[in-house]
């Protein structure tokens, strides 16, 4: 059997998806088991640790001042409130080499800073500290661990755990010196004002459509697409990059089912913070 | 000798939390006749460290850590059964000291790194001669310490980095600096090789439990 699977992937996978199932025994749009580790990065202002099954992706988050631009010092006080960098490390996978980041790479950390400025996870004006003069910059570096597929996922959530957690210091300019002065004591949770979750399929033979794939059904699939939803069904961002064409209605579909793990992981991830609050 | 001789040891890892990757790769260029080659990678995340490190990969440091590990593990490793091909290590701390300067010598994470690589070449199944189990050691108020949390680091007192092929007893890396006294170095050698050999017992024993665990999921 496992010959056959080497030999002749797609039949192997085809011969599970005419029964509704797939070879780790999940159905169609069953989502792998998710596990949740926040704050266990003591270095990082904010950690996450996400485990989509053997998908594993770490988020540090680290905040530092920056002189925001002059063209809009009143209104945002910086184009750049956070940097994401996601890092696909030849650890991670055979699939990745050492060197300048690769396609993949970039694309999943322009899918970040997309769905960090599509649904504002954070007002600009919090992240301000003195109109025009300073302001926090988030640099919110993701490295993936262990990739078997559905990256883009793993990354969101483990990006909004860790902005959950981060706290940074109270902050005020010195008058004589205006120099800043960082109160250490005095540390504050950012105001998150979206919780944008992503939910990825794959499409086999350009009808099927399987939620959360894994690493040898992303190679196998014909197309993707990544729906990214906000609380009471809010549409924050779709990302269909080419593969075979899909139906309005499957669309839909996709849309629903976004929903409700939309529901799943806010619900996983209030119970991860409330174990937390004790510190 | 006057000294006091007694030895403080530590084994707790708190610090860095390595991940790696082992794997062969044939490379056609600079492949060697006979054996493997190794090739080690280290670079640290951006949040591993207090001040956020822009160039984590490619900087001196990291590059000085892989060329350490590169030596360590080419004593262990048997290459020659490998010939003409190549075994890549990526080491990856998450979680390193709260300062650390450029130039500050770390031996802690060098030990972490190297406990974390061989648990991951005997998991990849690539044959070595013995376990490595590493540690550091300082000297510190006539007192040899093991495994140096990072205030004893920069209390600024010498520091040995010590990599141990257990079984055998031989060295596979010592580094050292700061100066230290003739006299003394047996003693430190000592706590650390003693630190070393308490690792090696940790890690067999966790080898041994996953060995057992994995061949009853196998049987069944």
């Amino acid at each position: 059997m496992q010959r056959f699977r080497t030999v002749e992937p797609l039949e192997y996978y085809r011969r599970f998806l005419k029964e509704n199932c797939r070879p780790d025994g999940r159905e169609l749009g069953e989502f792998r088991t998710t596990t949740v580790n926040i704050g266990s990065i003591s270095t990082a202002d904010g950690s996450a640790l996400v485990k989509l099954g053997n998908t594993t992706v770490i988020c540090g988050v680290k905040a530092e001042f920056a002189v925001p631009p002059t063209d809009a010092p009143g209104k945002g006080c910086g184009v750049f409130l956070s940097v994401p960098n996601v890092d696909l490390p030849p650890l991670c996978s055979s699939r990745f080499h050492s060197g300048p980041p690769g396609e993949e790479a970039q694309v999943a950390s322009q899918f970040i800073a997309d769905v960090i400025e599509n649904s504002q996870i954070i007002q600009k004006e919090d992240l301000c500290i003195s109109s025009g003069k300073l302001a926090w910059v988030l640099y919110c570096d993701l490295i993936c661990l262990d990739y078997d597929g559905n990256i883009l996922d793993a990354c969101t959530f483990a990006l909004l755990a860790a902005l959950k957690n981060v706290q940074l210091p109270e902050v005020s300019i010195n008058e004589e010196t205006s120099l800043a002065e960082v109160n250490l004591k005095k540390k504050s949770f950012l105001n998150i004002r979206t919780h944008p979750v992503a939910t990825s399929f794959a499409v086999f033979d350009d009808t099927l459509l399987i939620v959360d794939p894994t690493g040898e059904e992303e190679r196998l699939a014909t197309g993707t697409l990544t729906v990214v939803m906000e609380e009471e069904g809010r549409l924050s961002c779709l990302h269909k990059p080419g593969g075979n064409g899909l139906t309005g209605a499957k669309l839909q579909d996709c849309m629903s089912r976004a929903v409700t793990k939309h529901k799943e992981v806010k619900t996983l991830m209030d119970e991860v913070i409330k174990s937390m609050k004790p510190k | 000798m006057s000294l006091p001789g007694h030895t403080k040891c530590r084994t707790e890892y708190i610090r860095p939390k390595t991940a790696l990757l082992r794997k062969i790769r044939g490379s056609r260029s600079r492949a060697l006749p006979d054996r493997a080659l190794v090739n080690c990678q280290y670079s640290s995340a951006t949040f591993s460290t207090g001040e956020r490190k822009r160039r984590p990969h490619g900087d001196r440091k990291s590059c000085e850590m892989g060329l350490q590990l590169r030596q360590t593990f080419e004593a262990a490793i048997l290459t020659q059964l490998h010939p003409r091909s190549q075994i890549d290590i990526y080491v990856q701390p998450l979680r390193g000291v709260v300062s650390l300067q450029v130039l500050q010598a770390d031996g802690g994470t060098y030990a972490a790194c190297v406990n974390a690589a061989t648990l991951a070449v005997l998991d990849a199944g690539i044959p070595m001669r013995d376990f490595v189990c590493a540690c550091s050691a300082g000297f510190v108020d006539g007192t040899a310490l093991a495994d140096l949390s990072h205030v004893e680091e920069a209390a600024g007192g010498p520091q040995l980095a010590l990599a141990l092929l257990p079984a055998s007893g031989q060295i596979a890396l010592l580094e050292m600096d700061a100066r230290l006294h003739e006299d003394h170095l047996e003693w430190v050698l000592e706590a650390a090789a003693q630190a070393a050999r308490d690792v090696h017992t940790l890690l067999d024993r966790v080898v041994r439990q996953h060995v057992h665990e994995a061949s009853i999921l196998l049987g069944d």
